[in-house]
């Protein structure tokens, strides 16, 4: 585990598109994946994240070092969440749920996750598929059928054309 | 944020674990929406990552201290749904609990046997009987007083936090209902006990319940909408009917935050006109989240 005393031990993370970066162990290990490899002596050298490009994996260690600053104080935490997020457009926001479910960082996924949900409450059906470019692959009376069970969701929802 | 859809086709890109995740921090409301968007959208919100987050965090002591049978469920969904819609009993068949299905909260409604009832212990002004249509196992009937009280006493810990909760009295009128057509009052207090004594925190709701609609005289026919008759205040109410058949009257309304702990006392009297009042059946105080019917 992270060092105690004396100098703080660095890891050298690359992401997909070859760029190195520096990290603490100490903030790095919120990764569950890089802390296995760690406990299992593999983080020696450069450990590669195959799955994450350059730009996220940035996002992440900001979000890395910023979040293992903060003592145990949920709330001071809460906040440096919602900070980080709060300038962070829709693409960004994916790559990233993406990088924590790769890197194993709940509380990343959560908080980014709860950001997305926000997005999506109490929205319409139609609304949902226009603003994540979902295609609607239900047949006329499948779809009918999903709605049917769930009728009193769709009450007092007025049109599929709102924003 | 730019609407423009190509760019947020990305959600496309995510494992369905991920998606359930993120529908779990919107609402059972909104997770009925997001099946009907795909396909692959439905296997996500209907996954018991879901449901499970939905369903409160006490479920499991819930559903095995219940006094009532739970349906057989395969998904957490299945058990969320059947606990909206049958309500169980808990506390010794004290209290009845059920979700609320539009944001999964608790509700809880306590049986009138367990009110303080002025008069309450002679036969001659309250009987109790059991009704085929009440989900207790007996209820409360006014023969006849002149001086109605009822209390309720509810503990703040058993409700769901950061929750704006109103209380409901939940009654029928027998054929020969009398008297009922004064105004009651109804009044919430949240009450603690501090090194023995007792501080009373009186909350802002008092209000004027119209169990019988005044207007209305003796033709009892039962107003369904609030508010609105003449003369009347917009802390004025009046009865509607639930959809299992029991009328009901809103008592006041109040916010719960996390870690609260007191005893949240529902009064309702009509001690001012003094008349004779008879035919009330009362089932129970339902407590559910406010906006939502």
């Amino acid at each position: 585990m992270a060092a105690e005393t004396g100098t703080p031990t660095t890891l050298t993370l690359k992401s997909n598109d070859d760029e190195l970066f520096s990290v603490a162990e100490s903030a790095a290990i919120l990764s569950v994946t890089i802390r296995n490899m760690v406990e299992d002596g593999c983080a020696g050298g450069v450990i590669p994240l195959d799955n994450v490009d350059g730009k996220t994996l940035a996002s992440v260690i900001t979000y890395m070092n910023g979040i293992s600053a903060i003592p145990a104080d949920e709330e001071k935490k809460k906040s440096y969440r919602d900070k980080f997020l709060s300038d962070k457009d829709f693409e960004t926001l994916a790559d990233m749920v993406l990088a924590a479910n790769y890197l194993n960082m709940s509380c990343l996924m959560d908080a980014v996750s709860a950001k997305i949900a926000q997005v999506m409450e109490k929205k319409s059906v139609g609304w949902v598929r226009r603003k994540f470019g979902i295609e609607n692959d239900y047949t006329p009376e499948e779809e009918a059928a999903v709605k049917e069970e769930h009728k009193w969701t769709f009450e007092g929802v007025e049109t599929d054309d709102d924003n | 944020m730019a609407d423009e859809n190509s760019e947020n086709s990305r959600f496309n890109l995510l494992p369905e674990g991920c998606i359930a995740n993120i529908i779990s921090f919107t609402s059972p409301k909104d997770a009925c929406t997001a099946a009907a968007v795909s396909v692959g959208l439905k296997s996500a919100a209907e996954s018991d990552t879901v449901w499970e987050r939905f369903l409160p965090p006490d479920y499991v002591e819930i559903v095995s201290g219940s006094s009532s049978p739970v349906a057989a469920y395969s998904t957490k969904k299945e058990l969320f749904f059947s606990l909206c819609d049958s309500p169980l009993l808990v506390d010794g068949g004290k209290l009845s609990l059920r979700l609320d299905k539009s944001t999964g909260k608790k509700c809880y409604m306590l049986c009138s046997r367990q009110f303080q009832i002025a008069w309450g212990d002679n036969l001659m002004y309250w009987t109790w009987s059991s009704l085929p249509d009440s989900r207790f196992a007996e209820v409360a009937e006014l023969q006849s007083v002149f001086w109605l009280g009822m209390r309720a006493i509810f503990q703040a810990e058993l409700l769901s936090p950061n929750t704006n909760y109103a209380a409901y009295l939940v009654f029928k009128l027998m054929e020969d209902h009398e008297g009922l057509d004064c105004p009651s009052k109804a009044s919430i207090k949240f009450v603690r006990e501090k090194n023995g004594s007792v501080i009373e925190k009186v909350d802002k709701t008092i209000s004027n319940v119209y169990i019988v609609p005044r207007v209305m005289g003796r033709r009892r026919r039962i107003r369904r909408t609030r508010g609105g008759l003449p003369g009347t205040t917009p802390n004025d109410r009046v009865s509607r009917v639930r959809s299992d058949g029991w009328l009901e009257i809103e008592l006041g309304d109040f916010f719960i935050c996390e870690g609260d702990k007191f005893d949240i006392q529902i009064d309702v009297s009509e001690t001012k006109h003094l008349n004779w009042k008879r035919g009330l059946i009362i089932e129970g105080i339902e407590l559910r989240p406010k906006e939502v019917s």
